[in-house]
């Protein structure tokens, strides 16, 4: 059965800014759905439309069976969610805000305490579940925040960004608890990233997602297998027009199939990557080409993002990191 | 209602925790009325009588310094409302199955509940200092159930400016909004002296049936009519705040 439903699901801003531009989704229950893309793809917009935060342009969608729009009180019953900023309260402790949470959700008062003590126990903060939220690390709020979403035991639970600006020991406690919850209980994960590790090794299903649109969609495996090639990455001095130079050259080379510039990179989309490595070693030095690194790499989530939208993820990432 | 009230009650606790938490805040909102208080009535007292005809000007002037201490504590449930908003904790209640009038009305409630606490403070300053209670000890309570209902009525102006525009200057200005409302009412001199002018926005002013039915509970006993009044302002301020509030909640999730 089907956990979550979007069919042509928009939202635009004004004056007209389609931060969602009509995209169709359909996850099943059990399911740890990826949505990978960039800063300002649509992935948070999408996120809040779902969880009844937002309503949509046109379009509609359904969580559990309910529409968003419709049913929406029902909804923010039967869904968790951990959204970006994990949105706490500094002045309370972590158990009094896993309380309210549960007594906000009509838990039994009993319930609720034992519940909070399960949950703080599961995201190793039982030391610090009497202390104020404001002395919490950033990793910690991350996980007292998971602990909220799931404090009424819901079955689909979405997570917004849920590992973004932690360090990795944090990263990887986040990552043990999903999939802990998603082997153990069949809870279903709607979670958006833009790290293609945290999509390759936590989705079942991912979708890559692109200026508001959904631009590829399977499985890890199926889409890095779409591209069905090897990788070549030519890292190149671009000066002199080098890098355009390089990319016409190894375009003539049989059994290749695409060819990008990015960042000072030629990559290169191949059958047969080992043999083919080592022509394009040849044809660039006898082009005069200098070359500063050579890699040959199985397909990744990012070269299926770069061969979908023409540009990396990784790199919108570091953009934006030096934006901030 | 009663998934309304539950929830109100749960977020009014909360609220409640947090301005314990920050004693600072209600130091601030208690010491600026209780000093102005006290210097108007140093400056002003002696010479009320002849120039007026207010002879227990101490009386005179408590209402006024509950009124001021009650817009402050309103003006921070603003400020405690963009809070939530800019943590994301806004959201996250928004996400609860809590009916929405209750994350509203919770902030509102702990508000009416600091404001009587505020206001039992300084009729308590206000009586050690002589100002007497002509209504005895039901009009004292009178006296600080209706700072209670004014604080939560003026409270829904912040919360509205808050939710609105999310900015912390903007509802710090529902504060700024109450001088205006309290000059221009008979906090300081009998509306009978004010020049005609001023008698009628005095007249058209909320804030002076308020400010009336509290100085009576003070300095005349028990008066129908004015306590009729008093709470028919409140009422009128809440049912606008209210509207602005919930209207502000709605264009949030547009």
């Amino acid at each position: 059965m089907t956990a979550i439903v979007a069919e042509q699901l928009t939202k635009r801003f004004p004056p007209a800014i389609d931060a969602v531009a009509g995209i169709d989704l359909s996850i099943a229950r059990g399911q740890v759905f990826g949505f990978l893309g960039p800063n300002g793809s649509g992935k948070t917009t999408t996120v809040r439309m779902l969880t009844t935060l937002l309503r949509p342009t046109s379009g509609r969608a359904a969580v559990d069976g309910l529409d968003v729009t419709r049913h929406s009180s029902e909804v923010r019953r039967r869904i968790g969610v951990a959204l970006q900023d994990a949105g706490l309260d500094d002045l309370q402790t972590g158990r009094e805000l896993l309380a309210l949470q549960g007594l906000l959700y009509n838990l039994d008062p009993r319930r609720v305490r034992e519940r909070a003590a399960e949950l703080l126990e599961v995201v190793d903060l039982v030391d610090a579940a009497d202390r104020w939220v404001k002395t919490y690390s950033g990793g910690m709020k991350r996980r007292l925040d998971l602990a909220a979403a799931l404090m009424h035991e819901p079955k689909i639970v979405f997570l917004d960004e849920p590992t973004t600006g932690l360090d990795p020991i944090s990263r990887e406690s986040i990552w043990r608890y999903v999939r802990e919850l998603n082997a153990n209980e069949g809870v279903t994960f709607f979670l958006t990233t833009q790290y293609l590790e945290e999509a390759d090794r936590l989705a079942d299903v991912v979708a890559i997602m692109d200026r508001g649109r959904i631009v590829a969609q399977g499985s890890p495996a199926e889409l890095k297998a779409s591209i069905a090639t090897d990788v070549i990455t030519v890292r190149i001095d671009g000066a002199g027009g080098a890098l355009e130079r390089a990319a016409g050259a190894v375009r003539r080379i049989e059994g290749i199939e695409d060819v990008r510039t990015v960042d000072g990179s030629v990559v290169i989309y191949v059958r047969d990557g080992s043999r083919a490595v080592a022509r394009v070693a040849v044809l660039l030095e006898e082009q005069s080409v200098h070359v500063d690194e050579v890699t040959l790499a199985h397909p990744t989530l990012d070269d299926v993002f770069l061969r979908s939208t023409g540009h990396h993820i990784e790199a919108d990432e570091h953009q934006a990191e030096a934006a901030s | 209602m009663i998934a309304t009230g539950r929830a109100s009650y749960f977020l009014m606790v909360r609220a409640l925790r947090e301005a314990v938490r920050q004693p600072i805040v209600e130091i601030s909102n208690i010491f600026i009325p209780m000093f102005f208080f006290a210097v108007t009535v140093g400056a002003i007292g002696s010479v009320a009588g002849r120039a007026f005809g207010v002879t227990n000007f101490l009386g005179f002037q408590m209402p006024v310094a509950i009124l001021q201490a009650v817009a402050g504590a309103a003006g921070n449930s603003g400020l405690g409302t963009v809070q939530d908003i800019e943590r994301g904790y806004f959201d996250k209640l928004m996400l609860t199955p809590a009916p929405r009038l209750s994350l509203v009305m919770g902030r509102l409630a702990a508000d009416s509940v600091r404001s009587m606490f505020l206001a039992l403070l300084i009729v308590i300053g206000g009586l050690a200092a002589g100002s007497g209670m002509e209504a005895g000890p039901l009009g004292f309570l009178l006296l600080i159930a209706l700072a209670g209902f004014f604080g939560m009525a003026y409270a829904g102006f912040g919360v509205a400016i808050a939710l609105r525009t999310g900015s912390a200057q903007a509802a710090q200005a529902s504060f700024l909004v109450f001088f205006p409302l309290l000059f221009l009412s008979p906090a300081f001199a009998p509306k009978e002296v004010f020049a005609p002018w001023l008698e009628f926005l005095a007249t058209i002013n909320p804030v002076t049936y308020v400010l009336q039915g509290m100085r009576d509970l003070v300095l005349e006993g028990w008066d129908a009519g004015s306590l009729a009044g008093a709470l028919a302002a409140i009422a009128g301020i809440s049912a606008f705040t209210l509207s602005l509030t919930l209207f502000a909640l709605r264009s949030r999730v547009a």
